[in-house]
Order: C-alpha cells, then structure tokens, then sequence
C-alpha cells in the first residue's frame, strides 16, 4: 500500500490539490477530511491534480464525488488533472468521464 | 550420630563425651515426659473404648482434667456429635476389621474454643494368643492443615463458579450470535431472491459471492415476471461495503422493482432509481451511488425471437454467447453511476437470443480480481472475453458452472462481492422448458 499525501498550492484561480499514493478504503477518508476543510469561493476551481495517483478503488470515487459537491455547494468548479490512464478507464466505464472536467495537466489556464 | 550405649571409644575427645552423656540423660529423661509432653495426643482404651490411660499433650487440647476422664469415658465421649456418628459407622468397625487405621480426620470436642480438627492413628495391642487387649491412639492437631483444606475448597469453588460465569456468558454469546445470524439470513434474503422464478422458453442461472464475513453483500439482482408476458431482471454494485453497503442495496433493489412495475422500460427504472437516490444521498457530503444493468427480456412465442432489452448506468457490458461459438459484449455507452446527478444519462442495447445462446451479466468483482502481486494487475475484460469465447456455446448454467471455477481459481485476488445472472435460450426446441439453477 502506498501511503497517502496531499499537497496544496494556492493560485489565483483556486487551490491545487496534488494527491500522491493509494486513495482506497482506508485512505479516501483523508482526503474526504481535508475536503471538508477546504475554504473554497464562488468562481474559484479546485483542481485535483491526479498524476501521483497509484490506485484508486470505488471509495476513492466517492471521494472525488465529494470533492465535486462541495465545491458545487460553494459555487465552485471541480478539475481533475493528468488522470492516469487506469483511472481513467475506470471513469469512463462509469460515465464519470462526462462529469468531471479532466485536463491534461494542472495549469490553471481553462 | 545416634549410639545405642556401651563404653565410649577410647579415641574420643573429652567433647563428645560430654555432647553423649547430655543425649543419654535426654533419653533417660524423657520416656515418660516425651509421652506426656509429646507434640501430640496419645490415648489407650480398653477394647469397649474406656480410656484407660491419656496424656497431658491432649487433656490440654481438651481442656480436660486426668480425673474426669481415665477410666470414666470412652474415646467417643470426647468426640463432637459428628464424630461420634462417624467413630461408631465407621471408625470402631475398621479398627476391629483391619487391626489398625491411620490419619482419619475426627472432630473432638473442646471445652473451649469449639471443635479441635484432629487426625488419628489407631492399632490393636494384642495378648501372645493374638487377642485383643487395648486400642492405642495418637491424636494430631490439623487445625492448621484443615484450614489449609478449607481454603483450598474455597478456591476451587471460587474457580468452579467462575467457570461457570464463564460457560454462561458464552452460552449467552452463542446465542445472540445464533439470533444474529438469524437476522442476517432474513436480511440477506432482502437483498437477494432465494430462489429464481421459473421463465417459461428460458434457463436462468446466477452465482452471489459476498466478500464480506457477515454476508451482507454490496451485489444485488433479481429476475421477475412484468406486464404483458415479459420479465425484468437486473444486476447490480452499490458504492461501499458491509451493512453501510446492503441498506443501499436493499433501497435500489425494492425501487427497481416498484419502478419495473410501473414503467417496464430499462432506461425509465433506472432513471426512478438515479431521482430515489440522488434525492436520499444528496446533501450530507456523503454521495451514495450504485451500478447496475437493467433488463427486459420477452421470449418469443413458439418461432418468434426471444429479445432482450438493457439499460445500464455505469455498469460493466452484459456479454453474449452466441450459438455459434462467438462471444460479444453489448456495449451501453453514455451510461452514468446511478445518483450522482439530479439526471443522469442512461445507455442502452438491444439484442435478440436465438436458441442457443446466452446473455450473462457480472459485477467488477469477476473482471476487478488482482491476478497479480499489483494493484492494477486486474483480471480485466479482453481475458474475460477470451474465457467466454473459449466456453461458447454454453447454457446458462453451464456458463455460471465455468465461471464459478474462475472466481475459485481467483483465490484470494477476489476480494470483492460477485453477482453473476445468466439467461438463455435452450439450444434444442424440444428440450425448452422452464428450469432455473444456483451456486453461491
């Protein structure tokens, strides 16, 4: 198991999350936690930058569900940046692929 | 250096000589005074008990006086009520048999202090004819030792009826587990049908492996009979794992079925159940979702085709075997986890079963299994696709017989719940008839 951690940057255009290691049953909840704190604005995007990600199970999915519905709730967009490619088939069989916005990298030039 | 007397060795120092003339004055002394003053209790009785002769050791024991006693009382009389019950069953009718007894415990009666826990040594003196004369008795103080036996009891009982605490609390234990197990059997139950029904011109078969110990699985399906001679069957994967996963299982699967009943048409069931589950989960920052495929099957009247309807929101691709060996996923794109959004797109497929073949649905379990020391080393969908090509054509049961062998082969690379359903058209026209088959 690859022990997770999460950096955040702050931009201009909002904070940048880079998620490094497993983000599984036992580890989503840390990421979920650090959601929870997260102070977002309205107009303000929160990307996810995923390249790190070495595993992501159905609870790392949720995670990211939250990560959207909180940054809905404060009126902010969700990113998700430099998807892996198995995570990415992962979201495309469950049609994630049209919720999340996904960008090749985390620069936050839209 | 015990000596027996005689002249002392010449060869002796003046020291020894005096160290045995001190031990032969001790000897010499003590013959009378040792039976007095002994460290225990001597008595003689005359062959019907009267004591004849008792030393001051035991009349101090007793707190009795010389007088009183020699010649006035038998050995009984200084015994408590207990004692004497038992010197007369027991005590008195050995001693005559066997000549001797030793180390019985007796209670003997104080003047003071209540009774005297004693031991007793007993032996027959007899004549040179071998007649009995008199009984000789010693009398040991077990006070001590009694209360050592007393205390020991003590423990034992204190062990027994902690033992018997414990045997208790695990009959206790064993039977909340067994009403436990009760409850959950009646539970999962909820979460899946017994039985199949029987569908007339189809074989159904299905497989439900739940990872977790309790048995409540994050897998769910079911198969039942809809408006105008067609059936609705689904299979599906909620979010999570456990008892937090069957409450929502329990959820999709009665909605689904409220929902068929209602509108048989896979794609409107499934959109009922994104509004249900988007409307209950939305909101607490908690997002509960599920998969599923949703199916409506019509088998065909004598000639006519049988065919099958599917919706699915995020679910893996139904997989057909065709009669010709062929196998081939029934793609439904565009489909999205169920209650994620306020309206989620649903895909669809259609297929027709001719005799002889035979459509399976799964949960990721089978084609998320690790193959591998790796996260990702993942079973995957191209080799299941080789398996299913490989085993074509198949029955239903035949196909969930071959993929029961896989899910084994998996080990423990199969860490999570499995829901297999199977439908399929007999391949011979003479042999249709409905029949239905489990494993789990």
């Amino acid at each position: 198991m690859n022990p997770l951690t999460i950096r955040q940057r702050d931009t201009a255009t909002g904070p940048v999350l880079h998620v490094v290691g497993d983000l599984d049953f036992d580890q989503a909840p840390v990421l979920r936690g650090r959601l929870d704190q997260l102070a977002l604005s309205p107009g303000q995007c929160l990307i996810l930058e995923l390249s790190g990600l070495a595993f992501c199970d159905s609870s790392g999915i949720t995670a990211l569900l939250a990560a959207r519905q909180h940054a809905l709730a404060a009126g902010a967009d969700v990113v998700l940046a430099a998807v892996p490619a198995n995570l990415l088939r992962v979201l495309t069989v469950v049609g994630l692929d049209q919720v999340f916005t996904l960008r090749p990298d985390a620069s936050a030039a839209s | 250096m015990c000596r027996t007397g005689g002249v002392p060795d010449p060869a002796e120092t003046g020291d020894e000589a005096s160290t045995d003339a001190a031990f032969t004055a001790l000897l010499e002394d003590s013959a009378e005074d040792l039976y007095e003053s002994a460290p225990c209790g001597y008595l003689s009785t005359m062959m019907d008990g009267t004591i004849a002769k008792i030393n001051t050791t035991l009349l101090d024991w007793l707190g009795l006086d010389r007088e009183a006693v020699a010649g006035r009382k038998r050995f009984a009389d200084l015994l408590t009520i207990g004692g004497k019950l038992y010197h007369e069953t027991h005590f008195a009718p050995l001693l005559r048999m066997q000549g001797e007894l030793r180390g019985i415990a007796l209670d003997m009666r104080r003047q003071e202090g209540g009774p005297l826990p004693v031991l007793v040594s007993a032996v027959i003196k007899r004549g040179s004819e071998g007649e009995p004369l008199l009984i000789r008795i010693t009398v040991f103080d077990a006070s001590d030792r009694r209360s050592y036996e007393k205390e020991l009891l003590r423990r034992r009982e204190e062990a027994e009826r902690a033992r018997a605490e414990a045997d208790e609390a695990r009959r206790q234990a064993e039977a909340d587990r067994a009403r436990l197990a009760d409850a959950l059997a009646v539970l999962q139950r909820s979460l899946v049908p017994d039985s199949l029904p029987a569908v007339p011109g189809l074989e159904s078969a299905v497989h439900y492996h739940t990872a977790s110990p309790d048995q409540l699985g994050g897998d769910f399906y079911d198969l039942f009979p809809v408006a105008g001679g067609r059936w609705a069957f689904f299979l599906g994967d909620v979010c999570g794992k456990g008892p937090e996963a069957a409450s929502l299982t329990s959820l999709t699967r009665y909605t689904l079925r409220a929902a068929a009943h209602h509108d048989p048409d896979p794609a409107s069931a499934l959109t009922t159940l994104n509004a249900v589950l988007h409307e209950r989960y939305t909101g607490d920052g908690n997002p509960r979702y599920c998969t599923c495929i949703f199916g409506i099957v019509e088998p065909g009247s004598e000639h006519g085709p049988t065919t099958v309807r599917l919706a699915s929101g995020g679910h893996p691709p139904a997989l057909v075997l065709r009669s010709d060996g062929r196998a081939e996923f029934l793609p439904t794109p565009g489909g999205l986890l169920i209650g994620v959004l306020p309206s989620a797109p649903i895909g669809t497929a259609e297929t027709v079963l001719a005799p002889g073949d035979t459509v399976v649905l799964y949960t990721d379990g089978l084609t998320e299994a690790r193959m591998g020391p790796g996260r990702d080393d993942l079973y995957g969908e191209d080799a299941l696709h080789a398996f299913a090509t490989d085993h074509a054509p198949a029955s239903p049961h035949e196909l969930i017989t071959a993929l029961t062998g896989l899910l084994e082969s998996f080990g423990d690379g199969l860490d999570d719940d499995t829901a297999l359903l199977a439908l399929g058209v007999p391949a011979a026209p003479s042999l249709i008839s409905p029949s239905t088959s489990h494993t789990s």
